[in-house]
């Protein structure tokens, strides 16, 4: 059975050092298209027919600009009103036009209130389409559910994916979708702490020592024992020592070819239904301290 | 090639649900696993596992250490359910290899929270977390993802003792605004029943024991254990309020300082027995209820054993709560008169505390607390921390509801002092003491052994291991940090492993391979 998956290998994992999220004090006025969906919308065709010639498609990074949503990347603007102000009159001393006048305040808001999302998760602006269909196709056309669990339905070899668009940028999601190499862009912000064994998910053959295969992915390993998460949704728990090879498979099992056995229609809607699934983000959550019983009294 | 995958897939999803259980595995419990707080319904805390032993115990070593990044003083004792180990704080868990150490999942919902919780629960492949936001998760314990979140009932938030899962009923318990225990369904996270030791309308007599004042207290914040045959869950429930002020409330302050016990499908209750009516010095009951079948003065009962924060040791009929027996097993102990003949203490009312400070004895930190003690079924006999001390009980003024603390001890430069002490179970008789040098305040719980050992872990660090007949040190390891959590043991690929979380630290040690197998 061989199949093309994606190189789990060479995912790279960006997480840890966004600098955005040594937010700046917000002195300006807040944008009043904030978390209105329809509004981000607007942004982004507004972005789409003005910005993408430099910036590229979903602040990518385009030919002249830079991206607007690179995890690692410093951004020395960063609150609504910096947004807007950079928009507005551009950036002097760069190729950074100024929009007033072209563009009206409202407009520049939108806009604004896109890039903004684009640089928190993908719950901060999810995809527009058809939910329901997306959800459906998740779940029978899609065949993700042979693999991923969410809301505790699904399987369990693979990520379970509750919280994705609490934690991917919406780039993110669709580049797992369809590309062999891509980057897994980091919680952005979002959710400040998410640990996983890996960070990856990368797939192993094992035999034992009496010749059974366990094919699946490794959650854990150490130079005496593995933990593997087996095709047959099983937890293996082995020990090296006993086993007669262990083969890390290159690929992911996670297929990248969804935007040809989807139509773009249903494609679409897959993603309005992924970069909604999460929690969307709350102001700043610092550790609480719980009370518990009395611990010393 | 997608197809290939679907069919592959497809072959997964119809796959057996081999992690599947039907039959409540604690009604025949696999010493391999330990499932519940206290390893098993009674509350024992005794593992039927004997590789190790009085005689190779002195051998034991270190296995694996697992640092729970973000996390201090941890009170969490660890589930292993076939082969992994969970460990629990609030809104999180991770899932250990208990061979190894390695973390297979983590869950862990936001905010990041630290505090005194004390274990999770395993039932039907599911585990339970407690959230820091009044929530109450299921996650499924092979991976770690949520299969329900319910809102607690009445918008309470649950303290941090480990779930019960009884007769399928997964039991949680609070403290505010008053005590309180509720029941739902462990399958589904539909809510059930709520308890409380606060009397309503319904109940005059006991409201009537709180001589005109609205009942308030009683928090619960430890764990209980249960009895399958009669369906009965026994739990403790703590001080009434005001806690330093009893003249308001005259009466007993029904069901404050009690054991209860409570039908896990209704959460009606059966039975009660005050160990300490209208407490002044915060002596709670909330000690760990052990259930045990055995003779007692020569006819057999099915009794509950608890050693009691007010310095008394218990033994009641746990069928209708009888009172049978009360030890005093410390030095001194002076919050009462004496006895009314029927197993009720009269508190001295001289021992109330006061502006000036009253010297009480046991202490308010009591002559024992939480951590859980253990029952040794071959030897009959009860091990448990002891706490010898008396102290001083202040309010800050005169009045009802008065603020106020206490002091450690009367006598200057003179700290408590712990002991892990041994009891015949049935006698309440003393037959050993081990001195827990520099331990002067309780700190973690007991677990007894097949193999003839008692596992002591200590206040700053030591996890020691003593002989379970005489007391005698066998083993010990300087864990390096505070230990509150209790210990337990557990069995993966025939090898035994006993396992206690000291402060962020998760520690499992066996014999050393090749040895005694």
């Amino acid at each position: 059975m061989r199949v093309v998956f994606a190189i789990a290998a060479l995912l790279l994992m960006a997480g840890a050092a966004d600098a955005q999220r040594r937010a700046a004090v917000d002195n300006g006025p807040h944008n009043p298209f904030a978390n209105n969906q329809a509004a981000i919308e607007e942004g982004r065709s507004l972005y789409n027919s003005t910005c993408t010639g430099c910036h590229g498609a979903n602040g990518a990074a385009g030919e002249f600009g830079p991206g607007l949503a690179i995890p690692g990347r410093s951004y020395a603007r960063t609150t609504d009103s910096q947004i807007f102000d950079a928009i507005q009159h551009g950036i002097p001393g760069t190729p950074m036009p100024a929009q007033q006048g072209k563009l009206t305040d409202d407009q520049i808001w939108k806009i604004a209130a896109y890039v903004k999302g684009l640089r928190g998760t993908a719950i901060d602006a999810p995809s527009p389409g058809n939910v329901a269909n997306g959800e459906a196709i998740f779940w029978g056309k899609g065949q993700c559910g042979s693999c991923h669990m969410v809301g505790g339905k699904g399987s369990i070899i693979g990520p379970d994916l509750s919280q994705l668009a609490s934690l991917r940028k919406t780039n993110s999601i669709i580049d797992a979708l369809t590309k062999e190499q891509h980057r897994v862009y980091g919680p952005g912000g979002a959710q400040p702490h998410l640990l996983t064994p890996l960070p990856v998910w990368p797939v192993v053959r094992v035999t034992t020592a009496d010749g059974k295969v366990i094919r699946g992915l490794l959650r854990n390993e150490d130079s005496f024992s593995l933990q593997v998460m087996g095709l047959d949704q099983q937890l293996h728990l082995l020990d090296r020592a006993k086993l007669k090879s262990v083969v890390y498979e290159p690929k992911s099992l996670m297929p990248t070819d969804y935007d040809k056995r989807l139509s773009k229609t249903e494609f679409d809607d897959l993603i309005a239904y992924l970069t909604r699934l999460g929690t969307p983000p709350e102001p700043a959550s610092p550790q609480v301290k719980m009370p518990g019983g009395p611990e010393r009294d | 090639m997608g197809l290939r995958l679907a069919l592959a897939a497809g072959l997964v999803m119809a796959a057996a649900p081999v992690w599947g259980q039907s039959a409540d595995p604690l009604l025949k419990p696999n010493p391999a696993d330990w499932l519940t707080y206290s390893g098993q319904y009674n509350a024992q805390r005794h593992t039927a596992l004997k590789q190790i032993t009085a005689a190779n115990v002195g051998r034991l070593q270190a296995k694996w250490v697992y640092h729970m990044a973000g996390q201090k003083d941890l009170e969490a004792t660890p589930i292993v359910a076939n082969g992994v180990m969970y460990i629990s704080q609030y809104n999180r868990i991770d899932a250990l290899d208990a061979r190894t150490g390695n973390i297979i999942w983590q869950y862990q919902r936001q905010p990041i929270a630290t505090g005194a919780q004390r274990g999770t629960g395993f039932w039907n492949n599911k585990l339970y977390v407690t959230t820091s936001d009044k929530h109450l998760l299921a996650l499924d314990a092979r991976n770690g993802s949520v299969l329900w979140d319910v809102a607690v009932h009445d918008g309470l938030q649950l303290a941090g003792q480990a779930p019960l899962i009884a007769h399928g009923k997964l039991i949680v318990s609070g403290n505010q605004p008053h005590g309180f225990i509720q029941g739902y369904d462990a399958d589904t996270g539909k809510y059930l029943w709520t308890w409380s030791p606060i009397p309503g309308p319904d109940d005059p007599t006991a409201l009537a024991s709180w001589g005109g004042q609205k009942p308030d207290g009683s928090p619960i914040w430890v764990s209980g254990s249960y009895d399958p045959e009669l369906n009965l869950i026994y739990y403790g429930t703590g001080q009434p309020e005001p806690q330093w002020a009893g003249e308001g409330r005259k009466g007993d302050n029904l069901y404050s300082d009690s054991i209860v016990a409570l039908d896990p499908d209704t959460g009606k209750m059966k039975w009660y027995y005050q160990n300490t009516p209208h407490d002044t010095h915060d002596y709670d009951s909330l000690e760990m209820p052990v259930l045990v079948d055995g003779m007692w003065k020569g006819k057999p009962r099915k009794m509950v054993l608890q050693a009691n924060r007010n310095g008394f040791y218990y033994i009641l009929d746990r069928t209708n709560g009888e009172f049978l027996q009360a030890t005093q097993f410390v030095k001194k102990v002076d919050w009462l008169k004496g006895w009314d003949g029927k197993g009720h203490p009269i508190p001295d009312p001289a021992h109330d505390p006061s502006v000036k400070g009253t010297t009480t004895c046991p202490s308010t930190a009591g002559a024992t607390n939480w951590p859980s003690p253990t029952y040794d079924p071959q030897l009959k006999m009860f091990y448990f921390v002891a706490q010898e001390g008396c102290g001083i009980n202040l309010r800050d003024t005169a009045r009802n509801y008065a603020g106020t603390g206490y002091l450690e001890s009367p006598e200057e430069g003179k700290s408590w002092q712990l002991f892990t002490r041994a009891l015949d179970a049935f006698t309440g008789k003393k037959v050993w003491d081990y001195e827990q040098v520099t331990s002067h305040h309780y700190g973690p719980g007991l677990m007894s052994s097949a193999g003839g050992v008692v596992f002591s872990p200590e206040e700053f660090g030591q996890f020691t291991a003593l002989d379970a007949k005489t007391g005698k040190v066998l083993w010990h390891f300087n864990t390096g940090d505070v230990i509150t959590a209790s210990p337990i043991s557990y069995a993966v690929n025939g090898r035994q492993y006993v396992a206690v979380v000291s402060s962020s630290n998760v520690f499992s040690f066996g014999l050393p391979e090749g040895g005694a197998k």
